[in-house]
């Protein structure tokens, strides 16, 4: 056996593909590359401007990221002389691994997995709370009076969503009777989807997930007619480009995630095309990217919420609908539908 | 401008704005120059609304001057101080669409006052700040098709004012974000005295058009909005509906147009013969000689207008010299910058931006 042979072994191998090539590293920097473009781009549509258009212009400036990239690699890292150090260059990087770790759990074919186990749907979004801790740090390092204002609103919110998430994944871990996303998937042969089967728990989860990634209408923690860019205003360079990037991140994992628990996952490929992992994975892809394009377009519809109303919509809204889709849940399994 | 607030958690308990930042002592070096230097001097603090600061200033120096202007010249000032209040309420729009988040309104709001620019443009030569009114008139007659033009032009702002409605005005979340947010009672608005759409959004019936006429705004026909709630989405709404008054008042001066000339005939006899023939060749007007150092009486004058941000005022003495011994300007945004404090205390931090949009303040026109 050839040394190339070995290596290329070792990249297909479950373990090492998933987190490295797809949908890991490797995929999420196209993806991120593309989503910001897209955004822009679509924003600027609506709002009758050209958006990017100069670097790679046969494409229409696709690669505007990449530019702002090295702008920010090459530009000074500077951390301010009252900040608490070690955690100000710490939490961001923890804050951007924490958002990246759940896609282990992600499986892109039914066999095709890289790590077996009987929670990953409890997995991803569990290892996805972790990060809004970091934010709260962030903010109590950088010593600014805008950063712990952010900080502590991205607390509030994060005590709103998580619950009603939760909830949800309760109801659709009731409706399936399984915490394993590749059985979940198994589950939706054919077009009887998550979201068919309980839509209030998918409208939940997509209102927390744009709660989460702070998306608009919940773009509360950065707003940045009011505190400037929230927690991260101290930072500068390359880290600042992680902290920016963490939350289309974590849009990117809970969006793949969604795809899975709502949206059918690999289905409707049948047999024998969906042991291959290719096609499975990009259909997962391709319906993550359609949630994924819904999040960004919210920013040309809406203005922000203020932090109160936001609560008052998570705990009187979604949490009352989370419940209800439990509720539904019950009903369904009562039936006996699954 | 700073804004200091002093906050109890999240909701403010005392509130200053700082004011002074960009004050560049208009009043003083108005008193340093000819009458005729003044005019695009009291634009500048004005930005978007230009017009309606010319016409103020011109206003109270014709008193001093005491010139009947011609039918046609006050018809044309009305037109374009109304273009400008458009252009004036579009600006603070998309600024307040922006200040809460949605950048979509910014964006649409600051291009459509692309069409009233350029008609602006293309009657007077400048886009912003155009010095068009002279004592005694204005500079040029309309252009031949700007009639058409202008009538496009309204009709495409008719029609967007309907999309803003959809994604702005109508948005649950705008509703949200400002209803019931920085209410100022009637008596409260009274008292403080703020003006213009602020003071009208608090249910106070006040606009100088209607109160004191000038030029031609007694024989055309337009409501009075008024709001009572005084919160911010009243005095959007009220603004909203303002621009459909001015498309209105700016197709009725189109309509009503009086013709004759355009320059008051105390000057006009006094442009030599050769100017006055290249004048009604290009109706573009000539400024007499006595322009370069105009002298009015001894005494002293006022003037209000009601610009886009409210009521304007000018007061000038004159000690009979070719400059005013005494100048001074009272913009709205100076009068309504106290309404910050009165509005805010006991809102949230995060109505700071909403309010400061609603009220539609412009630093440098506070300042001068």
């Amino acid at each position: 056996m050839g040394i190339i042979e070995t290596i290329w072994q070792i990249l297909t191998s479950p373990p090492v593909f998933i987190p490295l090539i797809f949908p890991g590293f490797i995929t999420l920097m196209i993806v991120l590359l593309l989503l910001i473009w897209f955004e822009r781009k679509l924003t600027a549509k609506v709002q009758m401007r050209y958006g990017p258009l100069y670097i790679f212009k046969a494409f229409g400036g696709a690669i505007q990221m990449v530019a702002d990239l090295l702008k920010y690699l090459f530009s000074e890292f500077i951390v301010p002389k009252d900040a608490d150090k070690k955690v100000f260059i710490l939490a961001p990087i923890m804050f951007f691994t924490f958002t990246l770790l759940p896609l282990v759990a992600i499986p892109i074919s039914s066999t095709f997995t890289a790590m077996q186990s009987d929670l990953t749907m409890l997995l991803v979004p569990a290892i996805g709370t972790l990060a809004p801790l970091m934010v709260i740090l962030i903010g109590w390092s950088s010593n600014n009076k805008y950063s712990f204002i952010g900080s502590l609103r991205e607390g509030y919110i994060m005590m709103t969503y998580e619950i009603p998430m939760f909830i949800s994944i309760l109801a659709m871990a009731l409706t399936y009777n399984s915490l394993n996303l590749i059985q979940i998937v198994d589950k939706q042969s054919g077009f009887l989807w998550g979201i068919v089967l309980n839509p209030l728990a998918a409208i939940t989860f997509f209102g927390t997930l744009l709660m989460t990634t702070a998306r608009f209408p919940f773009d509360i923690s950065e707003a940045e007619s009011e505190i400037v860019v929230g927690p991260y205003t101290e930072y500068s360079g390359i880290v600042f480009v992680l902290c920016l990037g963490a939350p289309y991140v974590k849009l990117y994992v809970l969006s793949l995630f969604y795809s899975l628990v709502f949206l059918g996952g690999w289905n409707p490929l049948f047999w024998p095309l969906n042991t291959n992992p290719i096609l499975p994975g990009l259909a997962v892809l391709v319906k993550g990217a359609i949630i994924m394009a819904l999040a960004v377009f919210m920013r040309t519809i809406y203005p922000r919420y203020r932090l109160d109303q936001a609560l008052r919509l998570g705990w009187h809204k979604l949490f009352a609908l989370s419940i209800l889709s439990v509720i539904l849940a019950l009903v369904l399994v009562g039936l006996g539908v699954l | 401008m700073r804004l200091i607030a002093e906050v109890d958690g999240d909701i403010i308990v005392a509130f200053e704005p700082n004011i002074g930042y960009v004050h560049r002592a208009v009043e003083k070096i108005a008193e340093t120059k000819t009458y005729l230097q003044i005019i695009p001097l009291v634009e500048r603090p004005m930005l978007p609304d230009t017009a309606s600061a010319n016409l103020g200033y011109i206003l109270a120096l014709e008193k001093l001057l005491d010139v009947e202007v011609p039918p046609r010249a006050q018809y044309l000032r009305m037109l374009l101080c109304e273009m400008s209040r458009i252009h004036s309420h579009l600006y603070g729009l998309g600024i307040f669409g922006n200040m809460i988040g949605s950048s979509t309104v910014f964006e649409w709001a600051f291009a459509d006052r692309e069409p009233f620019l350029e008609l602006t443009q293309q009657w007077t030569g400048a886009r912003l700040t155009a010095s068009f009114m002279v004592p005694g008139g204005i500079r040029r007659d309309l252009p031949q098709d700007f009639k058409d033009k202008a009538l496009k032009a309204v009709a495409y702002m008719e029609q967007r004012l309907k999309d803003y409605d959809k994604i702005f005005v109508n948005n649950p979340v705008t509703i949200a974000r400002l209803e019931g947010v920085g209410v100022i009672k009637k008596s409260e608005a009274a008292r403080i005295g703020i003006v213009g759409p602020n003071l009208r959004a608090s249910g106070v019936a006040y606009d100088v058009r209607k109160i004191e006429p000038y030029c031609a705004y007694g024989d055309l026909d337009f409501d009075l909005i008024v709001r009572e709630e005084g919160d911010c989405y009243a005095r959007l709404l009220v603004r909203r509906e303002e621009i459909k008054q001015s498309i209105k008042l700016i197709r009725q001066i189109l309509d009503k147009l009086p013709s004759g000339s355009f320059f008051a005939e105390k000057y006009l006899k006094l442009i030599t013969p050769k100017m006055k023939e290249l004048m009604d060749k290009s109706n573009i007007l000539r400024f007499p000689a006595v322009f370069s150092a105009l002298k009015p009486a001894k005494g002293d004058a006022i003037s209000r207008v009601e610009a886009g941000r409210g009521e304007l005022f000018y007061y000038i003495v004159s000690d009979g010299t070719a400059q005013p011994y005494r100048f001074r300007m009272v913009t709205p945004s100076f009068k309504n910058v106290i309404a910050f404090k009165a509005a805010l205390l006991g809102g949230r931090l995060a109505d700071v931006p909403s309010v400061y949009g609603s009220l539609d303040y412009f630093p440098p026109e506070a300042d001068r």
